[in-house]
């Protein structure tokens, strides 16, 4: 007969990923805020470069996504794991290194982005110094993970277990894939990919960063925490296994639907749009389990905040997976992609699903391990509603914005002229709906507060269990089969497996959309005509990237007439193959830069000037920060040579030696752009050392956009 | 065109069809698995959440 062994749950590390989860959650929340209030009164930015619009989204989306949402999968991973592997984590040491480590990536990445070193891809922003300390801490959580999982006491992995595993293993691949980089300095460096092959590793990247970090572990979540909420097990657990591995196998296709209608090759958009829509079935299949567990128990919904909380997640999980699918296929893309309506999308997602879900595990998981009972059902009620309320005023402004800026945008008169040919006219349209989404996510802050108040309150009325009892009989070490069994089972029964299953069936799909890329000359055609970046182009592009310009502004004119009659020639991909990062962008909060340095959209070397300088003073009503420090700071050529170099490595085909002169013909170019600026308008009174100052730099570089292409039709003129 | 970029690329076909096919692999193990699945044995998996 097998003993009984007796152990203890670390509840101590739950209820440190739990307090990092409210933490980061508010300050992430706050940071989304401002930005938002940003969008409708930019003199918000304060002319502060690490308060400046560009900077601090992605220092919003990288916090809620990694800093909330990641402590939170860490808080219900680590007290769920424990329980379903009837075992404590394998080791304390390596929980608190896990959990130390990431929130020193956490301030990291606070600290870097606002200051402006970043990378620019979405989700992707951190420089390689956190990507390496990202990929150590990720190492740290896996041994822990498995550690816990090989010496457990439960012979079967429950079905959450599985997709705690899938993420594991997912994370690792896409972090990996899409940091590969050569570093030029401390903090910057080029990634290996450029142009449209960096833009598909980004979007089969960032697409699967929603996947297999806001949904694979949260899934997993649900099918522990949900169960456990409505006392009764999941309404189908064969549904949630077809649903696992058809969820992975068909989630890492879907990327490319980023980029429908961009220059990226017609056969990966129809790839990317077609796995998209396949998408629905499994998403919905989790949907439903989800809220089919429910069933015989919907009475206990009215009355029980936690239920609630968890309803509106999986509510929410089912609109977005039916609306992604929707805004994937292309002709329905043509109108939400780069508009506000992507901003709704996901918000739906990140505050609904993560965000409800996140509150209703806490206040079913605090009490627990504190020994106590909820501090107030009343206030649990307060914040639900507050959340549910914040989630609906969010959403339905970004729809409607989507919606009318993307109808201005397209709009021609009948004798075939843009009705708005002014950018500017589509904005400030829609700045009520940027004030209204401002009080949605206000109100969903505040249901935040509430949340956090009546969880600091339950806890400080109980005592942590920091070790909690429990008892389980010893795993036998030799399984005796019983007959003939399946292999399934053999896989369950053994994680490794399950972790190279996994990590197969995910790198199917990867494989078959990058590799072809990564090795087919044709996929990118070469353009003759198109040039490496000057040298003060190249360090104008990476004050560019610095600034978060490519937050607003996009760089990929797509095939439709309403675009070309806009901005000129439509984007190819061979433009794009000295371009790293790549710049597409996935939102016009501005206009699109593209063609910016040639045809009707090019302006005067003093226009940038003034305009970067204060852009509501050539531009009433722009919501654009204004960029004045770019006219203090002196732009820093010590890099010049070190990054020429890095590109030379990378393909650029610079010169040998090349870096040694390279200061040189930045200086010349910098003094031709300030003499002309001085010829066109000498009142701006331009410093004696202008050509010295960064913004000679982002001008040198606004200029260059979309030249090459024209340069031949254009002989003479360029 | 896919077809075309994969044939230029050289002998790469492979990987089409291997996707294919484990894309089919997977879909029917796994719901021959469930399908076949004795119902104790479901219940008991289910219940893992519910007894600790």
């Amino acid at each position: 007969m097998t003993q009984v062994e007796q152990f203890h749950y670390d509840n101590a590390i739950v209820k440190k990923f739990a307090y990092a989860t409210m933490l980061w959650g508010l300050v992430g929340m706050l940071v989304g805020l401002w930005v938002a209030l940003e969008l409708v009164f930019p003199a918000l930015n304060l002319e502060k470069p690490w308060l400046t619009f560009g900077r601090i989204r992605p220092l919003h989306t990288n916090a809620v996504i990694f800093a909330f949402v990641g402590n939170g999968i860490f808080m219900g991973v680590y007290y769920s794991l424990q329980r379903l592997m009837k075992a404590r984590m394998f080791s304390d040491m390596l929980s608190n290194i896990h959990f130390w480590g990431w929130q020193l990536i956490i301030v990291s990445a606070a600290l870097t982005l606002p200051l402006g070193y970043t990378t620019s891809g979405e989700y992707a922003e951190l420089t390689w110094p956190i990507d390496l300390a990202i990929t150590l801490v990720w190492v740290v959580f896996g041994i822990n993970m498995f550690g816990t999982i090989i010496k457990r006491r439960e012979e079967h992995l429950y079905v959450a277990v599985w997709f705690y595993i899938a993420t594991w293993i997912t994370v690792a691949v896409l972090h990996i894939v899409r940091n590969l980089e050569i570093p030029t300095s401390g903090l910057h460096s080029y990634g290996i990919f450029a142009g449209v092959q960096e833009a598909l590793v980004q979007w089969w990247y960032g697409h699967n960063a929603v996947a297999f970090f806001l949904t694979t572990p949260y899934l997993g979540l649900m099918y522990y925490f949900l169960p456990k909420a409505a006392n009764r097990p999941v309404f189908s657990y064969r549904l949630s296994i077809v649903h696992f591995w058809a969820l992975i196998f068909i989630y890492i296709w879907a990327g490319p639907h980023h980029l429908l209608y961009t220059s990226l090759p017609d056969w990966a958009q129809s790839l990317g749009m077609v796995f998209s829509l396949m998408l629905i079935a499994p998403s919905w299949g989790g949907m439903l389990n989800g809220l089919l567990t429910l069933r015989g128990a919907w009475d206990r919904v009215r009355e029980d905040p936690i239920l609630k909380f968890m309803v509106v997640a999986v509510t929410a999980y089912g609109m977005s997976t039916f609306e992604g699918p929707m805004m994937s296929i292309k002709s329905f893309n043509a109108i939400t992609h780069y508009s506000d309506w992507t901003i709704g999308h996901v918000h739906v997602g990140a505050l609904g699903w993560n965000g409800m879900l996140t509150f209703g595990v806490m206040y079913w998981l605090l009490p627990r391990i504190f020994d106590t009972k909820l501090h107030s059902v009343k206030l649990a009620n307060v914040h639900f509603w507050l959340g549910t309320l914040g989630i609906i005023f969010y959403a339905i402004p970004m729809y409607w914005s989507g919606i009318t800026q993307n109808l201005m945008w397209r709009a021609f008169t009948p004798d075939g002229f843009l009705v708005y040919p002014n950018f500017l006219e589509t904005v400030t349209q829609i700045i009520p709906m940027y004030a209204i989404r401002a009080v949605g996510g206000a109100l969903f802050i505040s249901g935040v507060v509430v949340g956090i108040y009546n969880l600091i309150k339950t806890v400080s009325s109980g005592r942590l269990i920091a070790n909690e009892l429990a008892e389980a009989p010893a795993l036998p070490t030799k399984h005796v089969a019983e007959g003939k069994e399946h292999w399934h089972r053999w896989i369950e029964r053994k994680p490794v497996q399950m972790l190279i299953g996994s990590l197969i069936v995910v790198l199917i799909g990867g494989m078959v959309e990058l590799f072809p890329m990564w090795w087919v000359d044709d996929n990118v055609p070469k353009i003759a005509s198109v040039h490496p970046y000057t040298p003060l182009e190249l360090q104008g592009r990476d004050l560019f990237v610095r600034e978060g310009c490519v937050g607003c502004h996009s760089q990929m004119v797509r095939p439709f007439r309403f675009e070309t009659e806009r901005y000129g020639e439509y984007s190819k991909s061979g433009e794009f193959i000295y371009d790293r990062p790549f710049l597409w962008g996935s939102k016009r909060t501005g206009p699109d830069l593209a063609r910016e340095g040639v045809g009707k959209l090019k302006k005067a070397d003093s226009w940038h000037y003034a305009h970067l300088y204060d852009p509501r003073s050539i531009s009433p009503g722009s919501i654009m920060p204004a960029y004045s420090w770019l006219t203090k700071n002196d732009l820093d050529t010590s890099t010049t040579a070190a990054k020429i170099k890095v590109l030379r490595q990378l393909g650029t085909p610079y010169d040998s030696d090349y870096e040694l002169t390279a200061n040189e013909d930045l200086a010349k170019q910098a003094a031709g752009i300030v003499k002309r600026i001085n010829e066109e308008k000498p009142d701006l009174g331009l410093p004696e050392d202008a050509d010295k100052k960064e913004i000679i730099a982002i001008i040198a570089y606004l200029q260059r956009l979309g030249v090459d292409i024209t340069v031949q039709d254009q002989a003479g003129n360029q | 065109m896919f077809k075309y970029i994969l044939q230029s690329a050289g002998d790469i076909n492979w990987m089409a069809m291997l996707a294919l096919v484990l894309f089919f692999a997977i879909f029917l193990f796994s719901t021959v698995w469930v399908i076949t699945r004795k119902k104790d044995y479901v219940d008991k998996v289910s219940r893992l959440p519910l007894d600790d």
